[in-house]
């Protein structure tokens, strides 16, 4: 079995395991900043830096592998100093005011500055004011908050595959100064997942439909599932005072492992939306009123009964929808099946 | 300021030590003293007038420019470090800003995702524990520090040990981000054929690769062909556009990779060239003495004839001494003459029979070159090669690919000492053939004018040699014959300059190759350069690539100047060299378990039925995986002069 001390503790890993997730598995937390597991993306930041004993520099628990008799120290005070150095460079770096900020309480680096104890770092005299790019519906990129830790850049090229966001490192001397790089978006490309969105770890890139809304401790978060297709995508719905405020992808659950597409995470208007049936309408003289659903049932199975008895269960047939549940759906044909005694079963299979 | 010399280089490789001044290069070029040089190893200083806060300002102003915005600590770190020092030597400095330059330079060094970071900082914590001093009177007198004048370079292990030097950590980093097609325009920046070099280059770089210190180096071969397939598999037309006109031309004489190099480079700097090839297709040696299952042909002559574009014309079938004279490319206007003729004709063995004319004997030069013709020169079943270089194996795959059955190598040493490709061995084991070690050819039997086998003696090793490989003693009263239906020596090549050039115009050796400066590649005649195999015997591809391209750059110098010297980029490159970038020693921090990417290869017995290429395509994700493993070995260094 392969083994190593961490923290003085002698704890077993797999194989394969990089440092972080070797720690990680026996509860031990090491602070990450750019690490994105589902693009494999990290060794940027450094934030995760470890004491490794014989190694002559500090290595990062996310891209080193964990090896056979490695003494690991994950908060040795070498490791704190020089954390809390680079978070200080970082703050400085560029215009970071949790006051002003969408993102606050919702920020890696906000937590890490806290947890740190990062106290009065300003801003640098010499900064130059970047870019904040407002142009489309959805999403906001305000690269003053922006740390360049190429999330974003691997949530567009390496998760969705939409190559939306060109990788923008590169020789500081070839790439213009101020803007060169800065993970721009291309327009063209863009399918407006808010993958980006969703990877980054400051307030960088917003929902421009949640912006003002509330603040992240005010909100409370259900689990759903999205209605949009037969995939299933997990969500979140950012609720307050009983409204959704923001959806986000279920970061650990399948189907979507956190991945959702334009319409699942921004296309939630219907649910507030004024025209929206709240109740069944029946239709008499040719006008609707309103009617319950224990009236409305009772009218239509009485009619679908009174059909079959007079033309038998040919003459009936059911359609559903792909924004209905796979359960919903299932449910649909059993009826028709069953209650009807006819195959006259579709479904739309899109949206 | 304290006036001594010093040294801090050479801490690097555990176990040796720092290597005091007197033990460093001191000269920069000729009777050009090396005041100071600062790079990934720490410092040292040989002339006390240097002004070593200045110049570690302006080592640091190199780092800023070389990092590349992915980590933090380097991106943000080697910003701070450097608008310090350069306050330092506007003379607004402060003591305090020493203690914060230490505190950053050992952030970067510590925590930095590459050698960049990892070692820039280097020299200037040295000098802040060694020189401190120096600091504080430049902070003291608030007055600006004068620039001082530094050569810079940046470099690899990779890169170094290449020939034409191309910047590998670049293009692979762009491979790994997926855009193949800036890849392709760096290894054009000093490679002119990358889909011929990512075929058959003997890879330098490979043997030079620091990742093999972790586990298994990078296979920057299989890249760069990667880069070149895609581009041919998407249709697209590399860019290249030729520089402004020149009202210059130049005659280059032989149409190999030396010549095409030197072609291109004229070419993007705007001079018109024409090629003067004997043959009837492009690649010399390439062509015609590399078997289209290793390189094929449609690959080589598409990327040669890429100097079409860049004003080149080539005029095939001319051979330069018969059809026409160096007189008359003088008449015709030519302003400069490159010279890249190879090294076209094959080695005697001092055998007995070699010379006397035997049906199904036949040397490895002329049978390769036949072989490439679409000619069935030699029939039989058995085969005996002679040789045990790269020339020697083409024969023997050959030799398999038309019908030969029995196909037998002999060699005078044991595989340890033979000069070719292990790949190459390899394959050519796995294709069947049988290899003879320690045994030397003696005499050629032969009835009725064909041959019917060979007389050997079997050798022991001796004492190494000159080259360093153990020398072979032959074994008294070992003879014995191999029975075979034909021969094919492949122990060498030779030059003959002197059937191209009149040796009375142009300095020759007694091994009938030109004799050119090794830097700018320019002979005893101001107006004639030369380079590839013609100079230095038979070599590599990339080394004659990298002729042609270093001749273009003092070509150019003498069309614009009448001159050609070499440049201070030149002279750092070989200090560069004389210090060593790859470290064999080194220890690596931890242990890693990845492994280098094998391009598919087609299977043996497959293979072997026609001249198909062997080694298949890397598709896109096994290319990006590979790019990932790089370790971006950069180090700069910066020479005071």
């Amino acid at each position: 079995m392969n083994t190593l001390t961490l923290n003085g503790k002698n704890i077993s890993f797999e194989p394969g395991q990089s440092i972080l997730e070797a720690a990680r598995t026996h509860g031990v937390v090491i602070p990450t900043l750019c690490h994105l597991q589902a693009a494999d993306h990290k060794g940027v930041c450094r934030i995760c830096v470890v004491e490794v004993q014989g190694a002559d520099r500090l290595l990062p628990a996310c891209a080193t592998p964990a090896g056979d008799g490695m003494v690991v120290e994950t908060h040795s005070s070498k490791v704190v100093q020089e954390r809390k150095m680079l978070l200080e460079l970082l703050v400085a770096s560029g215009d970071h005011n949790c006051l002003f900020c969408e993102s606050n309480g919702d920020c890696k680096l906000q937590s890490l500055v806290y947890e740190y104890g990062i106290k009065n770092v300003a801003r640098k005299s010499d900064y130059v004011p970047r870019p904040i790019d407002d142009v489309t519906p959805m999403i906001q990129r305000d690269f003053n908050k922006c740390v360049l830790c190429g999330r974003c850049v691997a949530a567009c090229n390496d998760v969705q595959v939409n190559n939306a966001i060109p990788y923008p490192f590169g020789r500081r001397e070839d790439k213009p100064p101020v803007t060169g790089w800065l993970p721009v978006a291309d327009y063209d490309r863009c399918v407006h997942c808010g993958e980006c969105v969703q990877a980054c770890p400051v307030g960088a890139l917003l929902e421009k439909k949640a912006l003002g809304k509330a603040m992240t401790w005010q909100t409370q978060k259900v689990r759903t599932t999205c209605p949009y297709c037969g995939v299933g995508c997990q969500l979140w719905l950012h609720v307050k005072d009983n409204q959704v405020v923001k959806v986000t992808g279920v970061e650990d659950a399948l189907p979507n492992r956190g991945r959702l597409c334009v319409k699942g995470r921004f296309g939630y208007d219907f649910i507030n939306a004024p025209d929206r049936l709240t109740t069944p309408l029946i239709k008499e003289n040719g006008t609707f009123r309103e009617a319950s659903w224990d009236e409305a049932l009772d009218l239509v199975a009485a009619r679908f009964s009174e059909l079959k008895a007079a033309h038998g269960p040919q003459s009936l047939a059911g359609f559903t929808s792909a924004r209905a549940t796979n359960e919903e759906n299932y449910l649909m044909q059993k009826l028709v099946r069953t209650g009807f005694g006819t195959n006259n079963i579709d479904h739309c299979a899109r949206l | 300021m304290t006036s001594q010399t010093f040294s801090t280089w050479g801490r690097w490789v555990p176990g040796r030590g720092q290597v005091p001044p007197d033990k460093l290069p001191s000269e920069f070029s000729q009777g050009q003293p090396l005041k100071a040089f600062m790079g990934w190893d720490g410092l040292f200083v040989h002339d006390t007038t240097v002004n070593l806060v200045d110049m570690a300002r302006a080592y640091m102003e190199q780092a800023r420019k070389e990092s590349c915005g992915q980590c933090f600590p380097c991106r943000l770190g080697t910003e701070d470090m450097s608008a310090i020092l350069e306050n330092i030597c506007a003379g607004k400095g402060a003591p305090a800003d020493l203690d914060r330059l230490e505190s950053l330079a050992r952030l970067v060094t510590d925590t930095a995702r590459c050698d960049i970071g990892q070692t820039a900082p280097r020299p200037l914590l040295d000098l802040l524990e060694h020189r401190r001093e120096d600091f504080l009177n430049v902070i003291k007198s608030k007055t600006p520090v004068p620039a001082g004048h530094y050569v810079t370079k940046v470099t690899a292990p990779c890169t170094n040990a290449c020939p034409s030097h191309l910047n590998i950590p670049d293009y692979v980093e762009k491979i790994r981000i997926g855009r193949w097609d800036q890849a392709l325009s760096t290894i054009r920046n000093d490679c002119c054929l990358p889909g011929v070099i990512g075929r058959v280059c003997v890879r330098p770089c490979e043997f030079n690769c620091r990742r093999q210190r972790l586990d298994s180096g990078i296979a920057i071969r299989a890249l760069k062909r990667y880069a070149a397939d895609m581009e041919l598999e998407t249709g697209q037309e590399p860019s290249l556009q030729p520089g402004p006109a020149k009202d210059k031309k130049v005659a280059i004489i032989g149409a190999g990779p030396a010549g095409v190099s030197c072609a291109y480079y004229l070419g993007l700097k705007g001079y018109k060239s024409t090629i003067f090839e004997v043959m009837n297709e492009p690649g010399g040696m390439a062509a015609v003495g590399i078997p289209d299952y290793r390189l094929p042909r449609e690959v080589l002559r598409g990327e040669a004839n890429q100097v079409k574009k860049l004003g080149c014309e080539i005029r095939y079938g001319v051979n330069v001494g018969v059809d026409i004279t160096l007189d008359d490319l003088n008449v015709q206007g030519y302003n400069a003459i490159f010279v890249g003729v190879g090294a076209p004709e094959a080695s005697k063995m001092r055998c007995e029979g070699e010379d006397a004319g035997y049906q199904c004997f036949m040397t490895g030069v002329e049978f390769l070159r036949r072989v490439a013709d679409g000619e069935q020169p030699i029939e039989g079943k058995k085969l005996l090669v002679i040789g045990g270089g790269n020339v020697a194996m083409d024969c023997v795959r050959s030799g398999l690919r038309l019908g030969f059955t029995d196909v037998n190598l002999i060699y005078r040493r044991t595989r340890a000492e033979m000069p070719a490709d292990p790949v190459e061995i390899t394959e050519a084991l796995e294709e069947g053939v049988e290899f003879h070690y320690l045994v030397a050819p003696l005499k050629i039997i032969a009835e009725n004018g064909k041959v019917t086998g060979l007389e050997c003696q079997r050798m022991e090793l001796g004492e190494p040699d000159a080259s360093g490989r153990r020398r072979p003693v032959v074994v008294d009263g070992s003879n014995f014959i191999i029975e075979c239906d034909a021969i094919v020596p492949a122990i060498g090549q030779i030059c003959v300059v002197d059937c191209v050039l009149p040796p009375e115009e142009v300095e020759i050796t007694k091994w009938k190759t030109m004799v050119a400066d090794d830097i700018t590649r320019r002979t005893n005649q101001p107006y004639i350069f030369s380079g590839g195999d013609c100079v230095t015997g038979p070599a590599t591809l990339i080394a004659a690539l990298a002729a042609g391209k270093n001749a273009a750059r003092f070509i150019e110098q003498f069309l614009t100047s009448g001159q050609s010297a070499p440049e201070e980029s030149d002279y750092m490159e070989k200090l560069i060299a004389q210090l060593g970038v790859f470290y064999f020693k080194e220890k690596m921090p931890y242990a890693d378990s990845t492994k280098k990417l094998h391009p598919p290869v087609m299977e043996p017995e497959e293979r072997i039925k026609s001249f198909d290429e062997v080694e298949g395509k890397v598709n896109s994700a096994s290319a990006t995986q590979e790019a990932s493993r790089c370790l971006r070995c950069y180090r700069i260094a910066m020479a005071a002069v």
